[in-house]
């Protein structure tokens, strides 16, 4: 019987049951500290985001493989769509683009208004962000993460933490950038809060993702004016989103008797699966929105102290940065 | 089993990288098998004198990096996955295929349940039941390789 199981047996496969090399068990010990001692350094001490980055840029062309499949069938679906259905379209942008152009005219002159308003009050003329036009390459690997990936890197210029639109209202922001994509946490997800303002009343309040498309604005009480469809802007004051942008809707209120708070439910506007396009907003220079008041304020105590002429050096520098 | 050389097994691998990193969207996603694991498990019980512990830990830093997850929470499952894997590899001469199936099964949801455990150590969110279909998906995997490579189990006397 033995014997037969040998003469069965390949002549290359019974080397392998002497030739190993290391034992697996001395092999297991040795990979899985070094993972252990991975983890503890990527989670901890955040050292290995350059070789992250460097891996990533590496990784791009056999990514582009990867994605050529799909945008072939793309890219020929969008060859055949129909040329009624193409006209349709454009019969619809055209008449939207009609009404954006009515709105903005309003806007314009609102704006000039806005400004002059703010400038007899002293105060600072509100930023236009800059912004770089993005497309989704795809949704992140791990199904498991609210995140999208986005054609645009560091070497588009795009930095950890601006914060990123569609056409309907804020998407997240963005979290980890290689050399030519990057990653975009969503609003949904557990780890990112916005700081968000009732459109109707102005009640200011921040919103956390729950995991699960929706997001939740807790710590108000159980009698906060929060109607259900009550849209959420933002708010602006973290100096990341610029105010005014749409967020979610309410679509939920949950009255728990045991609980002092209300438990609020809304649902974001953005339409991440929808389309590809995104906008990615360039990160407002806070350091400058920082000093400015303070120098404003030392101007007007010293007149003309060498120190505010300081300030004000230190000031350009740092807008020219 | 014809004897395989080394670049087999890498340009399986490459493709297997290759799979994962192809953009699965919606359920593709939640059903999407661990490529690299499924293909280095193939490797390590044909073939354990060329892939070996080390070459899981690899393929399991590659999934880490890929995914964007914490570096080496792939790696380690992968690692001990693939170390009971290969402690029984001697025996498997033994099995018919109706075990070595069985055999795969649970090596395959020992790596999910390892993952799931470092996932929520870090802090993550539960993912839910779903995230163990990709065991069966990987099930399906596992039978393509058998069919394209050969069966491990001793081919039957005649």
């Amino acid at each position: 019987m033995l014997k037969g199981v040998h003469q069965k047996l390949e002549p290359q496969q019974s080397p392998a049951f002497f030739v190993r090399g290391a034992s697996p068990f001395s092999r297991m010990m040795l990979y899985s500290a070094l993972s252990i001692i991975m983890m503890a350094a990527d989670a901890r001490l955040h050292y290995l985001s350059t070789a992250r980055q460097a891996f990533i840029g590496a990784l791009h062309p056999l990514e582009m493989l990867a994605n050529a499949p799909s945008n072939w069938v793309r890219d020929t679906k969008r060859y055949f769509t129909a040329h009624n259905q193409l006209v349709q379209e454009n019969y619809l942008l055209k008449q939207q683009a009609f009404e954006h152009l009515v709105m903005l005219q309003r806007l314009s002159t609102i704006e000039a208004e806005n400004v002059h308003l703010r400038s007899l009050l002293n105060g600072n003329i509100p930023i236009q962000p800059k912004a770089v036009l993005g497309e989704i390459s795809h949704t992140g690997r791990d199904p498991f993460s609210n995140v999208v990936v986005v054609n645009r890197g560091s070497s588009h210029g795009i930095k950890p933490g601006q914060a990123v639109v569609d056409s309907k209202g804020v998407i997240g922001q963005v979290t980890r950038v290689f050399p030519f994509s990057c990653e975009v946490t969503l609003i949904t997800d557990k780890q990112l809060s916005i700081p968000i303002q009732i459109e109707r009343n102005q009640l200011r309040a921040i919103a956390f993702g729950e995991g699960d498309n929706t997001l939740d604005i807790p710590y108000l009480p159980a009698n906060v004016d929060i109607r259900v469809g009550d849209k959420l802007v933002t708010s602006g004051i973290d100096g990341i989103y610029p105010a005014g942008l749409a967020v979610a809707t309410v679509t939920k209120i949950l009255q728990n008797p045991e609980s002092p708070f209300a438990k609020i439910v809304s649902t974001p506007v953005a339409e991440v699966t929808n389309h590809l396009q995104l906008l990615l907003l360039e990160l407002p220079d806070v350091k400058e929105s920082v000093i400015k008041p303070e120098a404003a304020e030392t101007k007007g105590r010293e007149a003309k102290s060498p120190d505010a002429g300081a300030k004000e050096k230190d000031k350009k520098s740092h807008a020219s940065r | 089993m014809r004897p395989v050389s080394r670049w087999t097994i890498y340009l399986t691998l490459l493709f297997a990288l290759l799979c994962h990193l192809f953009p699965w969207e919606g359920r593709g996603i939640v059903l999407r098998p661990v490529f690299m694991f499924v293909v280095v498990l193939y490797w390590l019980l044909r073939s354990p004198h060329l892939c070996n512990v080390g070459t899981a830990w690899f393929a399991g830093l590659l999934v880490d990096l890929a995914t964007g997850s914490l570096l080496g929470q792939h790696a380690l499952s992968f690692t001990l996955a693939a170390f009971v894997g290969v402690s029984y590899q001697r025996r498997l001469v033994l099995f018919n295929a109706w075990h070595l199936t069985g055999y795969v099964l649970l090596l395959l949801m020992f790596e999910r349940v390892l993952l799931l455990l470092l996932k929520l150590f870090a802090g993550n969110e539960n993912p839910g039941w779903y995230f163990f279909l990709p065991i069966f998906t990987g099930m399906l995997l596992w039978q393509f390789m058998i069919f394209v490579f050969g069966t491990i189990t001793r081919p039957k006397a005649k």
